[in-house]
């Protein structure tokens, strides 16, 4: 593995305002796998078929998994599962407001645009992450950047489909125009620590960049399938990387920890490690 | 190849797709498999708002691929009822939506708590294990072998209630109190998954003579108790007082069935108790509202250059 010339380290060597850095990049990364897992377990169960019940749970799962990796990396800078999660405010998290938006019974388009919008810049986001200044960064993206190859594809197919239909390119083109504002939120910053992500070589690309990169790539694979993009939309508001969310968000984190609390827990339980037990 | 021949042939993994056999057969396999293939889709169905519930990151994972092992057994349950030529698997799901699809009691009781979960996952999945691995010497040769996969990931999910049911009665009191109380609301229906001691199934014999099922009901509920009993006391559960289980002290156990609400099972049965249809309802509801994803897929066919309209119009 090449290492960068500014190479961070390890958790142990981060000065404060490097480590401050690290946990803004990584806890969205946490956050936004976390939430978009949540949301994609609606279908299970719900999906249009037995097989594309099996895929869409497959997409969920890899994106628990990864969910835990980054959560795992955070709680190296001294947090813990329960603290970020199970014990937290609604407030405390930076996921992207698109992926915490709750799916109509049946609209299987909105789970298939959003799936796309959300694939496609975490392609572009662990490009920016692969030759990142901290090591754990690195390991993890290329780690992670296998499975996110089938979850483009998943959804790129599902889109091939829906644009030969009327009805179901109708419902495509009802909930890209509903998701592109939202989809835009993920290239919005946290706050002034994103010129020392992007200083410290944290992160390889700018936020501008990214999002650059990501409307030229949808609007050229979705104008191709015949759809209108709107490409001269703003992001919307609230936002989710400023810790500002909308109500969905929080009747989600509710019903989320609920069983944890009404349990009296103050523990996440750890079960993978003892797998072989 | 006629009744008699095929009993006379009958044994594990004895009849194929290739093999010509009677309408009773093939309809007896049917049955049994559509049963079975509708539970796991009903149990994954019952267990899915856990997946949200669940009260951690690595619980959350378990619950999830659970619930997605279980569609997954239905997929390859229906697969292997489907080569009996009896029905295709959209005429199994439709019924299964529509109320006429029949499938284990205990997926018919909502479950509101996540204690509840090691009722299912532990007990009754425990359950359905004794009777499972038993059909792996089915004489239809895809069912047994659809049971060699579906043992193997059962045991991991036996294992995944198991670990939180030993969770919850190593947690606090409280946690302990509530686990008591949903055993004792469903040890009862756990015993009647096995069905009626006395039960003289009307199709027990003949799929027993053909080598569909190779245990009875009683073997199977005696080798369940003589495993879990132990088990749940082992945990700290109490027996309930009722329903009265007498052991015989030689492997074998006597349970009162007038202990067990025998008009409520067969309300069950019939798909007519308020749990069955809110939870069949609500699974047809849900699949229905994807029916235009399935209209579209007809309509199309694909191919390996990708999907293309079926008919220019």
């Amino acid at each position: 593995m090449a290492t960068t010339e500014s190479d961070l380290g390890g958790p142990a060597d981060l000065s404060e305002e490097e480590q401050r850095a690290v946990e803004a990049q990584l806890l969205r990364l946490a956050d936004d796998e976390f939430i978009q897992a949540e949301r994609y377990t609606f279908w299970q169960v719900r999906a249009p078929t037995l097989e594309s019940d099996l895929s869409i749970s497959n997409n969920a799962q890899d994106e628990l998994g990864h969910a835990r990796l980054w959560y795992d990396a955070v709680q190296q800078l001294g947090y813990s599962e329960e603290s970020l999660i199970y014990e937290s405010d609604p407030s405390d998290f930076q996921h992207s407001t698109l992926v915490e938006l709750p799916f109509a019974e049946g609209d299987w388009a909105d789970a298939i645009v959003r799936a796309y919008f959300y694939d496609v810049a975490e392609d572009i986001r662990l490009s920016a992450l692969e030759n990142s200044s901290y090591e754990i960064i690195r390991n993890r993206t290329s780690r992670i950047q296998g499975e996110e190859g089938y979850h483009l594809e998943h959804a790129e197919s599902w889109l091939d489909r829906m644009a030969l239909d009327d009805e179901a390119g109708e419902r495509v083109q009802a909930a890209i125009d509903e998701l592109y504002p939202y989809a835009l939120t993920l290239f919005e910053p946290v706050g002034d620590v994103e010129n020392d992500i992007e200083r410290l070589g944290i992160r390889t690309m700018t936020l501008d960049e990214m999002r650059t990169e990501w409307e030229t790539r949808v609007d050229s694979f979705l104008t191709g399938l015949g759809f209108d993009v709107p490409t001269d939309a703003t992001p919307a508001t609230p936002a989710g990387r400023d810790n500002e969310h909308t109500d969905h968000w929080h009747d989600l984190h509710d019903e989320m920890t609920a069983s944890y609390r009404n349990l009296g827990r103050d523990k996440a339980t750890l079960i993978m490690a003892d797998d072989d037990e | 190849m006629n009744v008699d021949e095929t009993k006379a042939r009958a044994g594990p993994r004895e009849f194929s797709p290739k093999d010509d056999l009677p309408e009773e057969y093939r309809k007896a396999a049917t049955r049994m498999l559509e049963f079975h293939a509708n539970s796991e889709i009903m149990g994954a169905f019952l267990e899915r708002p856990f997946i949200r519930k669940a009260p951690s990151i690595e619980r959350k994972m378990a619950f999830s691929a659970k619930v997605q092992d279980e569609i997954g057994h239905g997929q390859m349950l229906y697969r292997a009822a489907e080569s009996l030529g009896i029905k295709t698997r959209e005429e199994m799901l439709d019924d299964l939506a529509n109320g006429d699809g029949k499938f284990l009691n205990c997926f018919h009781y909502p479950m509101e708590s996540y204690v509840e979960t090691p009722m299912i996952a532990f007990f009754v999945d425990g359950a359905a294990m004794r009777r499972q691995a038993t059909l792996k010497k089915s004489s239809w040769e895809p069912y047994a072998h659809a049971m060699d996969k579906i043992c193997f990931e059962e045991g991991m999910h036996v294992k995944h209630g198991e670990s939180i049911l030993r969770e919850l009665m190593n947690g606090s009191r409280k946690e302990q109190r509530m686990v008591q109380e949903a055993f004792e609301e469903w040890w009862p229906r756990i015993l009647q998954f096995f069905g009626p001691t006395d039960d003289q199934s009307t199709h027990h014999d003949f799929a027993a003579e053909v080598g569909l099922k190779t245990c009875t009901n009683d073997e199977l509920r005696n080798a369940f108790l003589n495993t879990y009993i132990p088990k749940a006391k082992k945990y700290g559960l109490e027996m309930p007082d009722e329903p009265r289980i007498r052991d015989n002290g030689d492997g074998t156990y006597e349970v009162v069935e007038d202990d067990l609400d025998w008009d409520e099972f067969f309300t069950v049965s019939q798909n007519e108790y308020d749990g069955s249809i809110e939870q069949i309802s609500g699974r047809r509801q849900a699949q229905e509202a994807v029916q235009w994803v399935r209209d579209m897929m007809d309509d199309q066919t694909t191919t390996n250059s990708g999907p293309q309209s079926q008919a220019a119009d």
